[in-house]
């Protein structure tokens, strides 16, 4: 961890949406973590201070005995919540593409190098995982982020905490790793047919019926579907082949911003993103064509992802 | 909060409560007692019957009845009683209300409350480590709502660690923690609450708290020897005339009584006597005193009384001795000193004819009647129960707890009912020899009170029933290494003396030489013996009192923090520890191992930087994997991994 300057040190977001993000695992220590009462701390202090009050109107010296022992805990569970963070070290893990609207999964790996037992840690970002720990172990957890907007969705700030041993104190670290997920833009819900390009427009009808219909082999190409691979013969050892369908090879449609339906930008991009996943289903070739890119037509996992990619980041 | 997660944590709170409230039945009302371990069996069912347990009127209709309850057996809700039964009937109540952490919270607080006002009733050491326990149990209960899964075992470690790691600083915090007496309007006037000291009268059942006030009353200093300490007896009041409850001074001290002169025998003992300002213009002369000049006088009862105003510091030279003959007494003080509040019941007078009361001697009766509270069990303490009718029976038949003052009203009871004439005489017992100044030091603490019999042909003849039951009321106020190093010493019977070594009655003496010290270094440590201990240690003024105890928390803190790092860092796998050894010296030469890279990639990097030294980068790498993830590693592979590491030269 590179040392803090000055400026950086007395920032008071430190506190709250943590230090800069990084891509490095994070060690908790002194510098990470904060410890505040809870409110059930502030009434354990009150309950000390009454205790404190009736030793005084009774000259009782057992019961100053007491309250100065309640009041010592409460001091050193400080130290305990402090430990109960400690020396974990925090990992980015990864993080998937999803669909706007959808929440989007960031993983973190925690890794407990000591001989500490971690029995009840929260982890929050949106929502709040908990999490016991054994000594020595690891484990990770998947954070979820509600998107709304296509785009890079940056993770924000996980926040670990703890409330062991008493739940006197809360302990805390907010941390920002550079962890980030790819938001398709959301599917159109409208059940729209695919858009008449030059080169499909005669045969698209035919195309989408004929779809099952056997036609031959060709040798296999990255991208092509699994479920199209001829596996006796790769079991005969003749190497990779595809099985083409009877509307394969002729169905080609061209995706094109421009003939998109949608008010706006983002209703044709939405559109868009409608057409490639119900052309990736029905096994379709298809091109894709945005302003200053176009992108050939294709199939296949690699192609559709490069597609949904391109409409994401446009 | 998950369902068996609860259940845990509710049977571990439901058991630490009944724990905490089990020394109160003694002192609160009984209904209470039985309201509460009712709502508490109530609630403990209901952790696996949800629906029997009462719903929101049910709830109202208990909180009415528990309020009445209170208020019909305390009319009111301040003072120590009321107040503890307020607080025990909170916790009952809000039992039965759980619904969220919250409320645990809530009454893991109040349960705290209910166990210190334990100790307005009883301070003795035992109690001390029982409420310890129970708190232990309380903030393990708290660690169980705090862990995932709640395992009370370990709960109850962390909890018993974290508090041991607390008691040093409370300690601290107890000796330099400035202490102020409380203001007179704070303090809750308790009807049945005696000040310790002094009064003219003595009320058994009355004095029901006789707290242990350090206050000074006098001090002595000897000109010579000092009387034994059993001897020293300060004599104050004489109590002649009782009404079956309270025992007061005859009203006319003249008529009648016409004083036989004392014969004085043994050694004399001068001393000077330096009251401190006192609100009654008794002088508490060491029994029994012979010379003194003006401005004191003695009475009927041999008292010494002074003229002047008692309000201010006086110092008095008196000569007293210990052994004396008053010779006979008049027709009115032999009814005086017989005088009953009626007939007195069956149940006494068979008693007093079983111990050959009526038909033996008068010595004879009175040793029998010693032995009796010697052999019977009998026990001292300073908080007996209340005793509101006949006192003298309940004390002797049913309840048996008492101290000095049940034990003298009891015997001079006794003796009267035998028609031999005894009165009981008030005073102080003792004092705590300062060896600095060589005095004697008489607090209110040592209040007493004991017993004299008039006995013919030997005047009146003091007698200590308290004695008999526990001589080291007697004996404890004399120093510490005395005590230890002294035998056991019966006052009455010589005899009891001499069986006195056996290991029953050490270990008794070892226990009451604790117990004295934990009632004089902890109960008893107010603010005029703190400001004294401190300043031995030369801690003068409040302002170092403070400094102190800052620097004191600082320490231990400091310690603590370092206990509390320093294990982790135990814990670091050798091998591992070694590796990064190993992987420092390689920084040097620029190359750093990355967070995911595997052990043998990196080795193939730092091979190609240092490539004459090859051979040991692949021993040190193939030891590690060996050490690290094999199964076969032995110690000898970790000496040399150890050793090739550290002649490793980058």
């Amino acid at each position: 961890m590179k040392p803090l300057t000055l400026k950086e040190r007395f920032q008071l977001s430190r506190f709250f949406i943590g230090e800069k993000a990084t891509d490095e695992p994070v060690k908790l220590n002194h510098r990470r973590i904060f410890i505040l009462p809870t409110h059930r701390g502030l009434n354990f202090a009150i309950l000390t201070a009454l205790l404190l009050l009736i030793a005084f109107v009774y000259n009782n010296n057992l019961v100053y005995l007491l309250a100065f022992l309640l009041a010592s805990i409460f001091f050193i569970t400080i130290l305990h919540s402090y430990k109960s963070l400690a020396g974990l070290i925090l990992q980015k893990g990864r993080s998937k593409a999803v669909f706007a609207g959808e929440a989007a999964g960031f993983e973190i790996l925690i890794n407990n190098p000591v001989d500490v037992e971690r029995y009840n840690l929260q982890i929050t970002l949106e929502q709040t995982e908990s999490l016991a720990l054994k000594p020595q172990s690891k484990a990770s957890v998947i954070l979820y982020s509600l998107t709304k907007t296509r785009g890079w969705h940056t993770a924000g700030t996980v926040t670990i905490s703890s409330a062991y041993p008493f739940g006197l104190f809360r302990v805390w670290s907010p941390i920002r790793f550079s962890l980030k997920a790819l938001v398709y833009p959301k599917p159109s819900s409208l059940e729209l047919p695919f858009p008449e390009t030059p080169s499909a427009q005669s045969r698209q009808g035919e195309s989408r019926k004929g779809a099952d219909d056997f036609y031959g082999l060709k040798m296999y190409l990255p991208g092509d579907s699994i479920k199209h691979i001829h596996w006796k013969a790769f079991a005969k050892g003749l190497g990779l082949f595809s099985k083409q369908y009877g509307g394969d090879s002729p169905a080609e449609i061209w995706l094109d911003y421009d003939n998109a339906p949608g008010r706006n930008a983002e209703e044709r991009l939405s559109q868009l993103c409608r057409w490639v996943i119900d052309a990736e289903r029905a096994g379709i070739q298809y091109g894709f064509s945005l302003p200053g890119l176009i992108i050939s037509p294709g199939f296949g996992i690699l192609h559709y992802r490069k597609c949904l990619e391109a409409l994401a980041l446009f | 909060m998950n369902n068996a997660h609860n259940k845990n944590v509710l049977i571990f709170l439901l058991s630490s409560i009944g724990l905490i409230a089990l020394p109160h039945v003694g002192h609160i009302p009984k209904v209470l007692s039985v309201f509460f371990y009712l709502l508490l069996s109530w609630r403990f069912t209901g952790i696996w019957k949800r629906n029997w347990l009462p719903n929101k009127l049910m709830v109202f209709f208990l909180t009415v009845c528990g309020l009445a309850l209170i208020y019909s057996q305390h009319q009111g809700v301040f003072g120590r009683n009321a107040g503890t039964s307020l607080f025990i009937t909170a916790l009952a109540l809000k039992l039965l209300e759980i619904k969220s952490e919250r409320d645990l919270y809530l009454i893991a607080y109040l349960a705290f409350i209910v166990a210190a006002s334990q100790f307005l009733y009883e301070q003795s050491l035992f109690m001390a480590a029982y409420i310890l326990f129970v708190c232990c149990v309380l903030f393990a209960t708290l660690v169980c709502i705090n862990s995932g899964k709640p395992q009370p075992g370990a709960a109850l470690k962390t909890a018993s660690i974290i508090t041991v790691q607390a008691i040093p600083m409370a300690v601290v915090l107890f000796i330099l923690f400035p202490r102020v007496e409380a203001p007179k309007w704070l303090m809750f006037n308790e009807k049945n609450q005696a000040k310790t000291g002094l009064s003219d009268y003595m009320k058994p059942g009355s004095i029901s708290d006789l707290g242990l006030s350090g206050e000074l009353v006098f001090r002595v200093k000897f000109t010579g020897a000092l009387p034994p300490p059993r001897q020293r007896y300060w004599r104050g009041p004489v109590l002649s005339h009782t009404d079956g409850k309270r025992w007061t001074q005859v009203k006319d001290m003249e008529f009648g009584r016409f004083l036989d002169k004392i014969v004085f025998k043994g050694p004399p003992y001068q001393y000077t006597l330096l009251m401190e300002p006192q609100d009654k213009n008794w002088v508490f002369a060491l029994d029994m005193p012979a010379v003194f000049a003006l401005p004191l006088s003695r009475n009927a009862n041999y008292q010494l009384i002074t003229d002047e105003n008692p309000d201010k510091r006086a110092e008095y030279k008196i000569t007293s001795y210990l052994n004396y003959n008053t010779g006979y007494i008049t027709r009115t003080e032999y009814k005086d000193a017989t005088q009953l509040a009626g007939e007195p019941s069956g149940k006494i007078k068979q008693l007093v004819k079983q111990l050959h009361g009526f038909d033996g001697a008068p010595e004879d009766f009175i040793k029998h009647l010693l032995n009796y509270f010697r052999k019977e069990n009998f026990h001292y303490t300073l908080t007996p129960p209340l005793m509101e009718e006949n006192p003298v029976e309940t004390f002797l038949f049913e309840t048996r707890y008492g101290f000095c003052s049940h034990y003298a009203a009891a015997f001079v009871y006794s003796m009267r009912v035998a028609r031999i004439p005894a009165r009981v005489v008030t005073g102080y017992q003792g004092g705590e020899l300062n060896t600095a100044g060589n005095f004697l030091e008489i607090r209110q603490a040592d209040a007493h009170a004991w017993a004299e019999v008039w006995i013919e042909g030997m005047g009146w003849v003091r007698f200590d029933p308290t004695a008999a039951v526990a001589p080291e009321r007697i004996e404890r106020n004399i120093d510490i290494e005395q005590l230890v190093q002294g035998g056991f010493i019966s006052y009455m019977p010589a005899g009891a003396a001499q069986e006195a070594f056996n290991w029953l009655k050490q270990t008794r003496q070892l226990w009451s030489n604790i117990d004295y010290n934990w009632q004089r270094w902890v109960i008893n440590y107010n603010g005029r013996n703190q400001s004294r201990f401190l300043s031995s240690l030369g801690i003068d003024d409040i302002k170092a009192m403070l400094y102190w105890m800052v620097c004191g928390i600082g320490l231990i803190t400091a310690l603590l923090s370092w206990f509390l790092l320093h294990q982790k860092q135990k814990a670091v796998d050798p091998v591992l520890r070694i590796y990064n050894r190993f992987c420092k010296k390689i920084i040097k030469q620029g190359l750093q191992k990355g967070a995911g890279e595997g052990v043998k990639d990196f080795a193939g990097r730092v091979k190609k930087k240092l490539p004459e030294q090859a051979a040991d980068i692949n021993r040190i790498t193939g030891l590690f994997i060996k050490l690290r993830y094999g199964r076969n590693a032995t110690l000898d592979d970790l000496k040399l991994f150890k050793e090739l590491v550290e002649k490793f030269k980058s």
